[in-house]
């Protein structure tokens, strides 16, 4: 959907299948968050890290750590 | 997709000059549209900004914010198709929600959360017979107290209420995680990234998509499975539900909501006198500015995020002064175009103000002011500047159009996810008393909204979480605890401060219960119990002293946080956060030197071994309960992101403020002298939750989990496979409706 914040992406049905059995046994609420997972996994190893003043910025007034 | 294109006749010179001129001017009304939500947007995100680019795949952030023009566009045709069609969806929503509750043993669901309260003193005052409404739900139905997770933290037990799942399926073990590649804390419930492309024009520098922002909780909440099954549901400040869920009811996102700086909560001290720039060297979440005196008034500004749109990245401010007033101890403040009146010792009302971004443009903020001191030494507190509900600069609501609405039926409201602000008392610039005021005030604030809920949703599930419980024992265990030794020295001024709040709890659930029919289930509920917190447990300090921890240059403590100053080449596991501690492990972390496997389960064990047991030398106390394996106590597939080791205190100690951030101090134990003087990030064992129901139930090994489980059942749905909890009821309701 144009305005949707998600995309669609098409896979093979009997792959999906077997998403779907996996997630269940791997707890995962849905087929969908399981492949969210895998793919978010993967992506993070290409992506940069946050900077330290970002960090302490978003941290600032968190009163359990201050 | 193919597009055909008819030729219509040509229309005659004036009809071409309107028609020109109307499509001009939708064109501009468009832009402006599309510039105001994605500038104003982006503003709030350009200070949370940082290096990341995260593709945003995940629950939604609300539908109000939009990133293109385009995507204004056809969010115009679709409201337009949505009032086309309201006749039929309206008629399809009531089939549907008739036949959604048909298996129903109630109605509605109404879960009152008390965020925080401990069984041992409910139990106490009803024995006293404190506490007269929730002695009556007891009576009619059950109590009993309530498991919470490991470690018995807000948000990973609210994930586990939302999801029925333990941590390791919901993927929140804390308030902070940490990034494996640079050692580094991160949010741990939410990722937010900014524009990924920009355009400048001239000075200015527009943004062409919309921020990211991600919800980190996984799983999926019991309101999104009654949806499912056309169920309503009213969900209000619930933590961990920012950026909110998408799901047929409205929600009001809670803990971790940011302010409009970006950060968890920075207030403000205005004064004519010391230092600006941030309070006690950065530690707490205050800021200090210097006004500058006008005759016998004062100018100054509140400040806001960086300018997303303009090139030079200035930080915008809104102006204001403040003169004094005709009687003694009062004054007026002047800012936005309004006169505010002040007086010494009280909150303002919520003030709301416009951050001017470009012509046209502007960004709306709240806070609320208290004056300290007009004459003589100039002193006065704003709150942090919070996300203006009714013009949200972030989605703070589902829809997102809900926090408008409740603003306009209320008016402004704390939006800020841990709004009580316990820094400012930590930091000693607003007393006790006036910390009291302003947790009431959101206290009241809270039940305006709960009360609507309750009004408005007669069919489906209400539930409302209030902070109150859980920041007022922070702040205010050491007056009920005379060993404490934050009391130490000091005059016991508010010894009846915890016992007082119970007691207003308990007159909430009174009014609550009014407000319900037969046809009602309500579970009053926390998601943890408190303790005192008397004592500091350094765990770097621990691992540095046996040799799992080293630092570089081989000093024997560090002040700098974010475990900077650790020599990661000689280090085999280090703490950061509340819960526990991590391995350096090899191949997971960015300069790990443990290999996974034996070795790595071998240093866990030892680790688990040496733990258990510590005790406090001054004392000769049990600090360290238990300590456990996250393989013991989570199972799911996000357990690789916990703590590989959990630390359960004994009531009394809790990890020290130092090792939380990563410091390393000269001290494994310390007292803790700070007006945070109460806790529950302890051995889960010692800290469960309270449960009330006023249906009797069938069993009283209640745990959080099983809460999300309970209430499906009651509202005749079937508990999903995924979720670990189980009904408390033993009927599943099925064939039972009322």
């Amino acid at each position: 959907m144009i305005f949707s914040n998600k995309k669609k992406v098409a896979i093979d049905k009997s792959l999906y299948d077997r998403l779907k059995a996996v997630s269940e046994v791997g707890g995962y609420s849905s087929v969908d968050e399981f492949i969210v997972h895998i793919l978010e996994r993967e992506a993070a190893q290409f992506e940069e890290a946050q900077d330290e003043e970002a960090v302490a910025k978003q941290l600032r007034g968190l009163g359990y750590i201050e | 997709m193919r597009t055909c294109i008819v030729n219509e006749p040509e229309p005659a010179d004036s009809q071409r000059v309107t028609q020109l001129y109307v499509g001009c001017v939708l064109i501009v009304v468009l832009a402006c549209i599309w510039l105001r939500a994605t500038a104003s947007h982006g503003a709030l995100v350009s200070r949370l900004d940082h290096p990341v680019r995260i593709a945003y795949i995940g629950p939604g952030a609300g539908i109000a914010l939009v990133g293109s023009f385009l995507v204004v566009l056809t969010a115009l045709v679709s409201a337009f198709m949505a009032m086309l069609t309201w006749p039929l969806r309206r008629v399809w929503r009531a089939l549907r929600g008739r036949r959604a509750l048909r298996n129903a043993r109630v109605r509605r669901v109404v879960v009152l959360g008390l965020d925080g309260l401990e069984p041992s003193l409910v139990e106490q005052y009803l024995r006293e017979g404190r506490l007269p409404h929730l002695a009556q739900l007891q009576e009619l139905g059950s109590y009993c107290h309530l498991g919470t997770t490991w470690p018995p933290l807000s948000p990973v037990a609210w994930s586990s209420f939302a999801t029925g799942t333990n941590p390791g399926k919901h993927n929140i073990f804390d308030f902070i995680s940490r990034d494996v590649r640079t050692y580094l804390p991160t949010m741990s419930s939410v990722s937010i990234a900014g524009p990924r492309r920009n355009v400048k024009l001239g000075r200015y520098n527009l943004p062409l998509t919309k921020p990211a922002i991600t919800m980190m909780r996984k799983s999926k909440p019991f309101w999104n499975v009654l949806g499912e099954s056309g169920i309503f549901s009213a969900v209000l400040r619930v933590p961990i539900t920012f950026p909110p869920d998408r799901f047929h009811g409205v929600q009001l996102s809670a803990m971790c909501v940011p302010d409009l700086l970006g950060t968890q909560g920075t207030f403000i001290h205005y004064s004519d006198r010391g230092d600006a720039g941030p309070m006690n060297d950065g530690d707490l979440g205050g800021e200090q500015i210097i006004v500058e005196r006008t005759g016998q008034g004062i100018r100054s500004y509140l400040p806001g995020p960086t300018n997303p749109l303009a090139a030079n990245n200035e930080t915008l401010k809104v102006p204001f002064s403040v003169l004094p007033g005709s009687a003694e101890g009062t004054a007026t403040l002047r800012v936005d175009g309004q006169e505010i009146a002040l007086r010494e010792n009280f909150f303002s009302d919520w003030v709301r103000f416009s951050y001017k971004m470009a012509p046209g443009m502007s960004m709306k903020g709240i806070s609320r002011f208290y004056l300290k001191q007009m004459n003589g030494q100039f002193s006065m507190y704003s709150t942090a500047v919070q996300i203006d509900p009714d013009r949200p600069a972030m989605p703070i609501s589902h829809p997102t159009v809900y926090s408008s609405y409740l603003a306009r039926q209320q008016g402004p409201f704390a939006t800020l996810g841990l709004a009580e602000d316990t820094s400012s008392l930590s930091d000693e610039v607003m007393t006790e008393d006036a910390f009291l005021a302003q947790a009431y005030g959101i206290h009241e604030e809270r039940t305006k909204m709960f009360f609507d809920a309750l009004e408005k949703v007669r069919g489906g599930a209400v539930i409302c979480v209030f902070d109150a419980p859980d920041r007022i024992q922070h702040m205010f265990w050491r007056f009920s605890d005379r060993a404490h030794p934050a009391l130490r020295g000091r005059e016991n001024t508010h010894r009846d401060a915890i016992r007082d709040m119970y007691v207003r709890m308990d007159k909430l659930v009174g009014e609550t219960v009014r407000q319900l029919g037969d046809d009602t289930a309500l579970f009053v509920m926390s998601d943890h119990g408190f303790k005192s917190f008397r004592r500091c447990v350094d765990l770097n300090a621990w691992l540095l002293e046996k040799g799992y921890l080293r630092l570089s240059g081989d000093v024997k403590h560090t002040d700098e946080s974010y475990l900077k100053g650790v020599d990661w080449s000689r280090t085999r596991a280090y703490a950061l956060g509340l819960a526990g501690i991590y391995i350096n492990q090899q191949g997971r972390e960015s300069q790990g030197i443990v290999a996974d496997g034996r070795e790595k389960d071998e240093l866990v064990t030892e680790l688990v071994e040496q733990l258990a047991g510590l005790t406090d030398p001054e004392s000769a106390k049990i600090a360290v309960r238990q300590a456990v394996r996250r393989e013991e106590v989570y199972r799911g597939p996000y357990v690789d992101a916990a703590p590989d080791i959990l630390v359960g205190y004994d009531p009394g100690y809790r990890v020290s403020w130092e090792s939380a951030v990563g410091k390393v101090s000269q001290h494994l134990f310390a007292d803790n002298t700070k007006a945070w003087s109460g806790d529950h990030c302890v051995h889960p064992e010692t800290v469960p939750g309270v449960l009330f129901s006023s249906l009797p139930l069938d069993s009283t090994a209640a745990n959080i989990v099983d809460m999300g489980p309970t209430i499906l059942s009651l509202l005749g749905v079937e508990t999903p496979k995924y979720m670990d909890g189980t009904s408390l009821f033993a009927q599943t309701g099925s064939g039972e409706s009322n």
